[in-house]
């Protein structure tokens, strides 16, 4: 686990908080609404640059790196906790910034990163699979490690690494469940080519439709119908 | 083919598409996926048809996620038959996609061979697709 705190500054500026539109016009001049809170402090609606904020999350420390944020003049440490994406075109829409007491133990996702070449894959023909991605730990804001190591080079076919087997630090107490699978070893079944007869089987048959779900009355209209049967004649 | 096991009704109206898909928009399993540009419905068949793609392509070397289900049937009248008399009978199944969809996900292969496995899989489809990965990968 390696620490990495990377000497950055934000410059924010402070907005009124309203509607989406001003949220809009706001994106259009270049800079993106964000949102600064936490520390037992009121919360502050912020303009800032999104080139400086996707630095930061591109960095080797992530989402976990731990900045200055200056808002006229008054100044903090802060960390992104959460971040907005448009889906298509990719572009930063809105960040979550939280004030950070660095004497404080806080919760924090940490990215795993693999090392080395498993023998599972390499000899026995298997598919590295990455079940966990991020492992959530509690330290001080100091201690954060930018991503945690795990070794594969001694991974045999159907053997897992749980989180229990991860390396462990005095100063990071993991949070995640001991008995997770964090990467293991699999096989895919090959994709067999059909013959022609099945194709044209497959391609002549008429899809089944699947069962309907009908409404919940069909044992009292039963038992009525049952009742009426029962009915004695009037006689006459 | 896939479909629904049991549906409420089996009849369906056809809906709007309007909107971004800001659900589904991100990578959850693999490291590679193919990201849907525009709205549209995609059949069961085409996305068998790609699925089938990527794999033969792939061959034992990667893991594939379908992210996409065809939960929507699709009426059709018969042949030569005068308009009226109600609804046709249902004819396959579609799955209903917005701009920012992940159609498919894949893991386990290098990085130019997912690409052109996306590349193989995105002419089963008839809408524009892109190539998406993690930003980590290299």
């Amino acid at each position: 686990m390696a620490t990495a705190t990377a000497p950055n500054l934000v410059e924010a500026k402070p907005r009124e908080a309203s509607d989406k539109n001003a949220a809009r016009r706001l994106r259009t001049t270049g800079l993106i609404p964000a949102v600064l809170y936490g520390a037992g402090k009121e919360p502050r609606p912020i303009a800032v640059d999104p080139k400086q904020i996707q630095r930061i999350l591109y960095s080797d420390s992530g989402h976990n790196t731990i900045f200055d944020v200056t808002v006229e003049g008054e100044q903090a440490k802060a960390m992104i906790v959460d971040w907005q994406y448009e889906p298509i075109k990719g572009s930063l829409l809105h960040v979550d910034l939280k004030r950070i007491a660095m004497d404080k133990k806080m919760r924090v996702r940490v990215p795993i990163q693999v090392k080395g070449e498993a023998p599972g894959v390499k000899t026995e023909g298997g598919i590295l699979d990455i079940v966990m991605r991020e492992l959530e730990i509690e330290c001080l804001p100091a201690d954060i490690p930018s991503h945690v190591i795990v070794d594969i080079s001694s991974l045999a076919f159907g053997e897992p690494i749980r989180v229990s087997d991860l390396p462990k630090s005095d100063k990071v107490k993991i949070l995640s469940d001991a008995d997770l699978t964090v990467v293991h070893v699999t096989s895919v079944k090959e994709e067999v080519a059909p013959v022609v007869e099945e194709v044209a089987a497959v391609a002549g048959a008429t899809p089944a439709e699947p069962e309907v779900i009908k409404k919940g009355k069909q044992e009292t209209e039963g038992a009525e119908a049952e009742k009426s049967e029962k009915k004695p004649e009037k006689k006459k | 083919m896939l479909m629904p096991k049991k549906v409420k009704y089996r009849k369906q109206q056809r809906g709007r598409m309007c909107g971004k898909a800001w659900r589904g928009s991100e990578l959850s399993f693999g490291d590679y996926g193919l990201k849907v540009l525009e709205p549209g419905w995609i059949t069961d068949r085409q996305i068998e048809a790609a699925r089938v793609a990527m794999t033969r392509f792939v061959k034992r070397g990667g893991k594939i996620w379908v992210r996409l289900f065809p939960d929507k049937p699709v009426t059709k009248k018969p042949a030569e038959t005068r308009m009226g008399k109600g609804k046709g009978a249902p004819d396959h199944w579609v799955a209903v996609v917005r701009p920012g969809k992940i159609l498919f996900e894949m893991e386990g292969v290098s990085p130019t061979d997912a690409q052109e496995a996306m590349r193989l899989a995105s002419h089963k489809l008839p809408l524009n697709t892109k190539f998406v990965q993690r930003p980590t990968v290299h």
